[in-house]
C-alpha cells in the first residue's frame, strides 16, 4: 500500500498536508497491527537526539526527519521504512552487508532504505544513522 | 484516576474541545452558513488545531507515539460526542465523519509535538496564523457542490412490463446488504403515486417512515420517468447534509426481450471537503439506486 502510493500516486504529495495525514493513517494502522513498531521508532528518535547538534522535525513526505545542524540526513516513515543519505561509495559498501536496499524512490542516489521490522533491527538502524551522522559531523 | 483527572493529559483534551466549540459557536454567530452547510475548515482545520492545542498541554509529558495516538483518538471521540450533544448530529453522520476527525487530530498532535519540541516561536505563530487565515477565508466563502450519480442494470423483461413498477412499487421485503443500511441508515422501502401522468405527486417512503415528496416532471411512457424532489425530511443524519434534487429512470429497449434500466439522481452536498464526503454521497446514492432497481428487476422478471 505504502509503496503503491509512493510510486503510483506520488503526485498527491504536492497537496498540502496530504503526506502528513497519510502518515497519521499509517500510525493508526500500526497502532492496531504492530504497536511495537511505533515504540521502535520512538527509541530510534530518542537515541539520535542524544547525539550532538541533532534535531528531529516532521518530514515533508510524512514521518520523522533527522537533522544534523538543521540539515536532513535521514528520515523514518511510520511504517518503519528508514531512509538515510550516504556518500555513494559508502552506500555501495553497505549494500554488500545485504541488509539495506536502494532507496524506495531515488534508486540512483546516495539514499538507502532499511526496513525496521523487529526490535533487533533498531540496533542496525542506529548503526546506519550513526555512520551517516559521523560523515556529516566530520565534514 | 484522580491523577488523570488533574493531569495535563486531560487538560489537553478538555481545553482543545472547549476552544473548538467556542470557535464553531463564534463562526456560526458571525458567518452563519445558509442551510446548515458544514465547511471544509470544520472537518480539517479545527481538528488539526485541536491536535496542536492538545500537544501544547502534553509537551512536557514526553509521551510515546502510541500514547499520543490513543489520547488523540480520545480527544476526537470527545469532539464527536459533543457534536452529537450540541450540534445535534446523527449517529450515522458521526460514523462517517469520525475517520476524518481522528486522522486530522492525530496529524495536529504530531505537528504540535514538533512545534513545541523546541521554542520555535516563528514556526508556532506562522502555522497557527495560516490555519486561522484558512479557516476565516473558508468560513466567509460560498460553498456549492452538485453531482449526478448514474447506475444501470439489465432486466429480462420488456419496457412495458417494467414501466408500471418504475412509477410505483410495493414494499421492498428483501434484506439490506449495504452496511450503512444495516447499521441504521434509512433505506428506500416503497413508492406511491397520486396519478400516472406528468405533474402527479409521488412519494418515496424510507424504512424509518421518512417521506420524500416528489413531483413527476417527465412522464414519457415506457421510456422516461423524471421527478423533482419537492420536500425531503430534515433528519440529523446524512439526510440533513445532502439535498436530493431530482431523480430519473430511463428505460432502453435492447430489442432482445431485455431492457436496460438507468437510474439517475442529482444532488447537492452541504458538507465539505468534497473529496471526502462525495465518496460517501456517491456510495449511498448508488446503494439507494441499486436497492430500488434490483427490486424493480425482481418483480418485473416475476411477471
Amino acid at each position: 500500500m505504502f509503496l503503491f502510493i509512493v510510486k503510483r500516486l506520488n503526485f498527491l504529495k504536492s497537496i498540502p498536508l496530504f503526506a502528513l495525514v497519510f502518515d497519521s493513517l499509517i500510525k493508526m494502522w500500526m497502532l492496531i497491527a504492530k504497536p511495537e513498531r511505533l515504540d521502535q521508532i520512538d527509541e530510534i528518535e530518542r537515541e539520535v537526539l542524544k547525539w550532538k547538534n541533532t534535531s528531529v522535525s516532521l518530514h515533508k513526505f510524512g514521518g520523522t526527519q533527522f537533522n544534523y545542524k538543521k540539515i536532513e540526513f535521514a528520515h523514518i516513515h511510520s511504517n518503519g521504512i528508514l531512509d538515510i543519505l550516504f556518500l555513494r561509495k559508502i552506500k555501495s559498501e553497505l549494500m554488500l552487508e545485504g541488509k539495506i536496499k536502494e532507496h524506495h524512490v531515488f534508486k540512483k542516489s546516495g539514499w538507502i532504505s532499511f526496513n525496521v521490522q523487529h526490535i533487533e533491527d533498531v540496533n542496525y538502524a542506529l548503526y546506519l544513522l550513526k555512520r551517516s551522522y559521523e560523515i556529516g559531523s566530520d565534514k | 484516576m484522580k491523577t488523570f483527572l488533574q493531569s495535563k493529559l486531560l487538560q489537553g483534551i478538555i481545553v482543545s474541545n472547549v476552544i473548538i466549540l467556542i470557535v464553531i459557536w463564534l463562526n456560526n454567530l458571525f458567518h452563519s452558513e445558509k442551510d446548515g452547510i458544514l465547511i471544509y475548515s470544520e472537518f480539517v482545520i479545527l481538528p488539526l488545531l485541536m491536535g496542536v492545542i492538545s500537544a501544547w498541554f502534553w509537551r512536557s509529558l514526553n509521551l510515546k507515539s502510541r500514547s499520543i495516538i490513543w489520547y488523540s483518538i480520545l480527544d476526537g471521540f470527545l469532539a464527536i460526542v459533543l457534536s452529537y450533544i450540541f450540534l445535534g448530529e446523527g449517529t450515522i453522520c458521526l460514523i462517517i465523519v469520525s475517520p476524518l476527525i481522528f486522522a486530522f487530530v492525530i496529524t495536529g498532535a504530531f505537528i504540535g509535538k514538533a512545534m513545541f519540541r523546541k521554542n520555535n516561536q516563528t514556526l508556532n505563530v506562522s502555522i497557527v496564523s495560516i490555519l486561522l487565515v484558512v479557516f476565516t477565508v473558508d468560513s466567509v466563502s460560498d460553498h456549492h457542490y452538485r453531482n449526478m450519480v448514474s447506475d444501470e442494470i439489465v432486466i429480462n423483461a420488456t419496457p412495458e412490463t417494467i414501466w408500471k413498477h418504475v412509477v410505483s412499487f410495493d414494499k421492498i421485503k428483501r434484506a439490506n446488504t449495504y452496511w450503512l443500511f444495516k447499521v441504521g441508515m434509512p433505506s428506500p422501502m416503497q413508492t406511491t403515486v397520486t396519478a400516472y401522468r406528468k405533474g402527479a405527486g409521488r412519494k418515496c417512503i424510507f424504512s424509518n417512515g421518512y417521506v420524500f415528496d416528489e413531483k413527476i416532471v417527465t412522464f414519457d411512457i415506457n421510456k422516461d420517468l423524471t421527478f423533482d424532489i419537492i420536500g425531503q425530511p430534515k433528519d440529523p443524519e446524512i439526510m440533513g447534509h445532502i439535498d436530493i434534487e431530482r431523480g430519473q429512470f430511463l428505460l432502453k429497449d435492447n430489442g432482445n426481450g431485455t431492457t436496460t434500466l438507468v437510474g439517475n439522481s442529482w444532488y447537492s452536498l452541504k458538507v465539505f471537503p468534497i473529496w471526502y464526503y462525495d465518496l460517501w454521497a456517491e456510495s449511498i446514492t448508488r446503494n439507494v439506486h441499486l436497492r430500488v432497481m434490483e427490486h424493480i428487476k425482481e418483480i418485473s422478471e416475476q411477471n
